[in-house]
């Protein structure tokens, strides 16, 4: 008899179990914790894949291959030499016949066993097929596509962020693995550091497996426990990734620049697990070297969509100060310098955390400093230059709020006879809690008062975002779950926002304005 | 053999806590270090403090900047490498000041032909209480097994400020990579 997950969380719960079946309490092994941890929902891979395989910063002729042996995830060490060969294989069909490319490349228990290969040589605008072998075992088959060289007339891809594993089944990736789409942004709290949240099966269908993490060892362990979700490696399989991060991938709020030598420990840890465990490119260019990813790029989609992905941890300063800096100054120069020599395509811009102004109530103070409200400065000499150089059709993709928002974007945001210069959409996270429907139902008019450039609200629901991007338009498709408790949740699209080229703003989809929201302006 | 040019900040401009423009050796990539000697006094390191035994005549502080970046690019010699029989070993004395919480951290990447990162070890940086609160340098280290297809290493040393004031007193010394190739694999 299969047991159903539900009722065996209940069973747990209710007989006080899960603090001994759930993975890495005291006295279980590795491979126990591990049998615990699938018997309350997590699965894997066969080992040494366990943890899936992945594909990301696709350009034209290149796209990063990525996959982390790791025969039992959750342990601190793995049974492994301390360097392990591993073959990877390109391939233009699913059944890697027709291989285009192949290779080996050593994987290092320093790096956690991690593979990170940079295929060259590709075709433009072209699906790949991949996968690893390694111990005598073959991955599963990743699919992958390289960026389009000449001029296309679409380009689609999902925008995902915050996924408290503990706050629901990851139905949001799901939903996205199907998608047909040509990328994916992630864009930050992919993980959550803290510990356990207790209430397992009542407020929470799952939990972490121990304490808050602090060590290379902490952090690995917990992106594996991540990635025991199938529809998490189901995405990463199905589609190449591009990857920025917010605060939840070290730890709550921080700022790159602060903090003394035990909060540096824990960064590096945590910045060197992150790269272990995503398919990031990293090395190519430049004076950087790991545990500090360089995380900021530029990349174009076919002429049609140029991205811009940013990295608002690593170099900010801290919050509310008259010179602070959420960019850092090498970054905001990058920026500015990209804007000022933009070419004329849709300009996505990657950010982890809000860009527009959010007051709570009409008069109020800002919600919240930690996003790019606690950078006044340097968010107006940023919009400023998007207008003083003359960019348009600047579309921004947001995470962090776990509730969707679509805003004008405006230099001054006090005044609203500054000229609107390009649109935020802040989408719905894929699980991490929103607040409550009674909290959002009385602050979504309050904020919708308060600031003159929201238009539209939601934050009842989870899920993600599909953009689909065409020479005359730019939609945004808000896709939700029905039920972060169901891991087979089905998707359904609430709403589609529109922007049309070379007219800043944007309008809601006539067939969808009916949905259910808690503010819309008009 | 030490890899390394100048790990121990004996070489070039420098002696006081005045930072320098330029370091033997190494780029300076963010920053300016300064290169103190151990005579200086003020409250730096001195001859008596922890620290490398014997040690030089000076040491790399991270200067008057809230964060310096020294890079050291190392080409390595392919032979051994790629039969995955060289091991390597780095090692630091990295410190800071009394209860302060200013650190160094030493890092070294290998990397293959394109820059990938195909092996990592990451040293520091190390805390007021793994010093006992006391100024001063302690010896961190690493090995492991430089990954076949390695043809660099970057050596990073990151020297960092914490809290208020000028002075970064992030303090390292003695900095070296060696590797031994032992003919088999481990």
């Amino acid at each position: 008899m299969t047991l159903n997950r539900r009722d065996l969380l209940r069973a747990a719960g209710a007989a006080g179990a899960l603090g001994a079946v759930w993975p890495l309490s005291a006295g279980l092994s590795p491979a126990q914790a591990r049998e615990a941890a699938e018997a309350l929902g997590a699965d894997y891979d066969p080992a040494p894949f366990t943890l899936g395989v992945a594909s990301g910063d696709p350009q034209p002729s290149s796209v990063l291959l990525w996959t982390r042996l790791a025969p039992e995830p959750l342990a601190a060490e793995q049974d492994l030499p301390e360097i392990v060969e591993v073959r990877w294989t390109v391939a233009t069909d699913p059944a890697l016949r027709r291989v285009v490319a192949r290779g080996t490349v050593a994987a290092s228990a320093t790096l956690g066993h991690s593979v990170h290969v940079p295929v060259h040589g590709l075709t433009p605008g072209r699906t790949y097929w991949y996968a690893f072998k390694a111990l005598g075992r073959t991955s599963r088959v990743g699919r992958t596509r390289t960026a389009p060289s000449g001029p296309v007339s679409k380009v689609r891809f999902a925008a995902a962020n915050c996924q408290a594993f503990h706050d629901g089944f990851y139905a949001a990736h799901r939903g996205i693995a199907r998608e047909n789409v040509d990328f994916v942004v992630h864009l930050g709290d992919y993980i959550y550091e803290h510990g356990q949240v207790g209430g397992v099966p009542a407020d929470h269908v799952r939990d972490h497996e121990g304490g808050a993490v602090f060590t290379v060892a902490d952090y690995r362990r917990r992106h594996a426990l991540y990635k025991g979700d199938a529809s998490l490696r189901e995405a990463h399989a199905a589609h190449p990734w591009f990857l920025t991060w917010d605060d939840h991938e070290v730890v709550n709020d921080y700022s790159g620049t602060g903090g003394g030598a035990p909060f540096l420990q824990r960064r590096a840890a945590a910045y060197q697990a992150w790269y272990e465990n995503m398919p990031h490119r990293d090395g190519a260019s430049g004076d950087g070297a790991l545990p500090d990813p360089v995380i900021h790029r530029r990349r174009g989609w076919g002429g049609l969509l140029e991205l811009t992905v940013l990295d608002l941890r690593s170099y900010r300063s801290a919050q509310n100060l008259k010179d602070g800096t959420i960019l850092g100054a090498e970054q905001k120069a990058w920026l500015k310098q990209g804007i000022s020599k933009a070419p004329d395509a849709w300009h996505v811009w990657a950010n982890s955390i809000m860009l527009s102004q959010l007051r709570g109530r009409p008069g109020g103070s800002y919600m919240f400093t930690d996003q790019w409200d606690g950078f006044l400065a340097e968010r107006r000499e940023v919009l400023g230059h998007v207008h003083s150089s003359g960019l348009e059709d600047l579309v921004v993709v947001t995470g962090d709020w776990h509730s969707a928002f679509v805003d004008d974007l405006r230099p001054d945001f006090d005044d609203t006879s500054s000229p609107v210069v390009g649109t935020e959409f802040t989408a719905h996270s894929v699980t991490s809690g929103a607040y409550s429907a009674s909290w959002n139902a009385t602050n979504g008019p309050l904020m919708g008062a308060a600031n003159p450039h929201l238009k539209y609200f939601e934050g009842n629901r989870y899920g993600y975002d599909v953009y689909e991007v065409t020479p005359e338009r730019f939609s945004a498709h808000m896709r939700v779950i029905g039920d972060l408790r169901d891991p087979a949740s089905p998707v359904t699209t609430l709403t589609t926002f529109h922007v049309d080229r070379g007219k800043a703003g944007s309008y809601e989809d006539p067939a969808t304005k009916n949905s259910p929201a808690q503010y819309r302006r008009d | 053999m030490n890899l390394v040019v100048n790990g121990d900040a004996e070489s070039g401009p420098g002696g006081t806590a005045e930072p320098v423009g330029s370091v033997t050796g190494w780029k300076v990539v963010q920053g300016a270090p300064a290169l103190i000697a151990y005579t200086l006094g003020g409250g730096y390191p001195g001859t008596a403090d922890p620290g490398p035994t014997p040690r030089g005549s000076r040491f790399f502080s991270g200067g008057d900047s809230p964060r310096t970046v020294l890079v050291q690019d190392i080409a390595l010699p392919t032979a051994g490498i790629d039969a995955g029989y060289t091991r390597y070993e780095l090692t630091a004395w990295l410190g800071g000041y009394a209860t302060q919480e200013d650190g160094a951290r030493l890092s070294v990447e290998f990397r293959d032909t394109r820059g990938t990162p195909l092996a990592l070890s990451v040293l520091g940086p190390v805390t007021s209480a793994e010093r006992g609160g006391r100024t001063g340098l302690v010896e961190r280290r690493a090995t492991a097994t430089v990954p076949p297809g390695a043809r660099t290493a970057r050596v990073q040393l990151v020297l960092t400020r914490s809290g208020g004031g000028t002075s970064n007193d992030g303090y390292a010394d003695g900095i070296t990579l060696t590797l031994n190739t032992t003919g088999s694999t481990r």
